[in-house]
């Protein structure tokens, strides 16, 4: 139990602390403020339809041109487009790009439920597989 | 105490207050037919202490938010996003004592953040609404009462990695392609796109029902009185009226929104979408006041209305 008090995260030293006691969720994210090392964190493997890797690859491909981040910069299934500076436009113009790359269709109601590197890589192999 | 004495140049009210600890300057709610637009520009925020006490007033899942985000300048975005709405609506809070801290939000069931009014704290105020939209330069959040709002800005010069008419025509209406592609001049086919964009944004914000809601097809944004673009026409456009059709809605529905696109700090295209329920018979639209303040929360407030930071490109009279 957190209380209040408790906060370590400050903007003085440039380093962010994780109160590990507060996450309501199972994630358990590492971050440092320079940006250079980020552990990668646990996957959550969805029995039914987790996407090939190589699905995974070009997803982060895609997201990694379109945002602009450098070839090192560390992109996994559980990167959050948002977390990585996508705004709206950019979101947009990466499910044009995965359209386009993977020659599929995504309609507007699951374009918005896209967040992650994963969940795109999971809708382009479920998009696939009915074509 | 840091012992900096805060200047409000407040303008428009023409009053002056001088403090001398940080605190927020009260500030009269809007009127029914009135927005108020707030914005911040993250590079003026250097103070490390400023940016902790910023983060002091957040919630805890705020900060986890904001500790997502990767690398300094995001952070520091996500940061001030939450400090300039938690700020904002405590302005508007003052008498009741409301500090930016208390403030509870919760998301509709769209997941449209909204205020969650707690009626036992005795709040009096009619419901405030707000809406936020930040690029990597600037913060905004645009405020009414009793009117759905949505904003959005986008700086000026923002390109798109794909040709404008091939993402138009994925994204856009026929009718806003066929406007987009009637100008010959790439460099104002890219501003018009950008301004359409926002427009289309700040509408969807508005409705509060997710991209999903009203699929940006489904709907055509336009400058009422004109056909195409003619560059002649740019010169009156301060006068044309902002609309939106709708395929879905009949037109007694859309004829509820209105617009103003701003140019805003010099650098970014700003469009406001509210509510109007006040339209009289054969009028579409029905004069919206706008104040617009430049501020560093808990530092300085600048009203900025009528200055060059704020230049109306079109919108209702």
């Amino acid at each position: 139990m957190a209380s209040a008090t408790a906060s370590s995260v400050s903007f003085t030293s440039l380093s962010s602390s994780l109160r590990q006691n507060q996450v309501s969720h199972l994630k358990k994210v590492s971050v440092s403020f320079g940006g250079k090392s980020f552990k990668p964190v646990p996957l959550r493997f969805r029995v039914a339809c987790a996407a090939k890797p190589e699905t995974v690859e070009k997803v982060c491909e895609i997201v990694r041109k379109q945002l602009a981040l450098p070839a090192d910069s560390a992109i996994t299934g559980e990167s959050k487009f948002a977390s990585l500076g996508a705004d709206s436009l950019d979101t947009v113009e990466i499910v044009m790009g995965l359209e386009e790359e993977f020659e599929i269709s995504v309609e507007e109601e699951s374009a918005q439920s896209i967040t992650t590197v994963q969940e795109a890589a999971d809708m382009i192999e479920k998009l696939n597989e009915k074509k | 105490m840091r012992g900096s004495y805060l200047r409000m140049k407040l303008h428009c009210l023409d009053r002056k207050f001088f403090h001398a600890s940080p605190t927020l300057t009260p500030i009269q709610l809007p009127s029914p037919m009135e927005t108020h637009l707030w914005y911040v520009i993250p590079s003026e925020v250097k103070s490390k202490a400023l940016l902790n006490q910023f983060l002091d007033i957040l919630s805890p899942c705020e900060k986890e938010d904001v500790f997502q985000m990767r690398g300094e300048e995001p952070r520091k975005r996500a940061l001030l996003a939450r400090a300039l709405v938690r700020t904002t609506i405590a302005r508007y809070q003052m008498n009741s004592q409301i500090s930016p801290r208390s403030l509870k939000f919760r998301k509709n069931i769209h997941g449209k953040p909204e205020l969650e009014w707690q009626f036992s704290d005795h709040w009096l105020s009619p419901p405030l609404h707000f809406n936020i939209s930040h690029t990597s330069s600037l913060v905004a959040c645009g405020v009414t009462v009793n009117s759905q709002i949505g904003i959005d800005v986008e700086e000026k010069h923002r390109t798109i990695k794909h040709n404008i008419l091939s993402f138009a025509r994925r994204y856009f209406s026929k009718d806003e392609v066929q406007f987009l592609a009637d100008i010959l001049d790439p460099e104002i086919q890219r501003q018009e796109f950008v301004k359409l964009w926002t427009l289309k944004e700040a509408y969807v914000k508005a409705l509060g029902k997710g991209f999903s809601g009203a699929p940006f097809k489904t709907f055509t944004i336009r400058y009422n009185g004109g056909g195409g673009f003619n560059p002649l026409e740019n010169l009156n456009r301060e006068a044309q009226e902002i609309v939106v059709d709708s395929f879905d809605e009949p037109i007694e529905l859309t004829s509820n929104w209105q617009f103003e696109l701003l140019e805003l700090a010099g650098s970014h295209y700003a469009a406001i979408c509210t509510e109007n329920n006040f339209a009289s018979e054969g009028k579409r639209t029905v004069p919206v006041k706008l104040t617009v303040w430049k501020t560093i929360p808990f530092l300085e407030d600048e009203c900025v209305s009528g200055t060059d930071a704020v230049k109306t490109i079109s919108g209702s009279k």
